[in-house]
């Protein structure tokens, strides 16, 4: 079992790695990523994260014991970058390893979405600067999330 | 012994205060949660409709409401919405 909180990029092949189980038959991975977004002259470059370095772990593991216990996952990855993530780039990679595919959907679904919701995570965003002609307009705050969908 | 406690801002918290933490004086028999927020919503007042939508930790643990009390020593987080993932 894996949660943690890294600075470093994320990598596809250790998580799947971390889930290696001869009893499981289902491995689902998410890779929530920073996209592009805005419009000329207000483009995102990059989305900020931060986190409650003393709460962000209990908050991970009590979330995986749920995937555990309700949902019958067999092995639970979750790791969230922090720091200034470029668009393109992975910000979060969920994995769920089970006996089967149902229960992997819906246990990596369940952990993506109580993640965004509990766990004292952050992110803003920041800007491109803007290329000529086209005078940054101020962006309102916080303008909703750029990340997973 | 310390006679403080240090209260520490996330987020749109941060920006409200201009800084990431504070050190507040409480008498050593203790305070509250909503003491030590009021005295900072008035030398921060931006930071008053951010505490209306924030859970608040104390010694990494979130409190049950405003009157939970504080000992010179604690640490309380204010956490505005999350935003991960």
């Amino acid at each position: 079992m894996t949660c943690e909180i890294t600075s470093h990029p994320l990598s596809l092949a250790r998580a799947e790695r971390h889930l290696a189980d001869r009893a499981s038959g289902a491995v689902v991975l998410f890779a929530g990523r920073v996209r592009q977004d805005g419009a000329p002259g207000r483009r995102i470059a990059a989305l900020e994260y931060e986190t409650d370095r003393r709460m962000v772990l209990e908050r991970l593991r009590g979330l995986e014991r749920q995937a555990i216990r309700r949902f019958g996952a067999r092995r639970v990855y979750i790791i969230h970058r922090i720091g200034r993530i470029r668009v393109g780039a992975a910000s979060v990679l969920i994995g769920v390893a089970a006996p089967h595919r149902s229960t992997a959907f819906h246990a990596a679904r369940f952990l993506i979405e109580e993640l965004k919701r509990e766990v004292p995570i952050w992110k803003a965003d920041r800007w491109a600067r803007a290329p000529a002609g086209h005078p940054p307009r101020t962006p309102p705050r916080r303008r909703g999330a750029r990340s997973p969908g | 012994m310390k006679s403080s406690v240090r209260v520490l801002f996330f987020a749109t918290a941060r920006e409200a205060v201009g800084a990431p933490s504070a050190d507040r004086e409480v008498p050593a028999a203790g305070s509250t949660i909503e003491a030590v927020l009021s005295g900072l919503v008035k030398e921060h007042p931006r930071l008053e409709p951010v505490l209306a939508s924030s859970r608040i930790a104390r010694n990494g643990r979130y409190v049950a409401g405003p009157r939970a009390r504080v000992l010179p020593g604690d640490e309380i987080a204010v956490h505005p919405p999350y935003s991960g993932g």
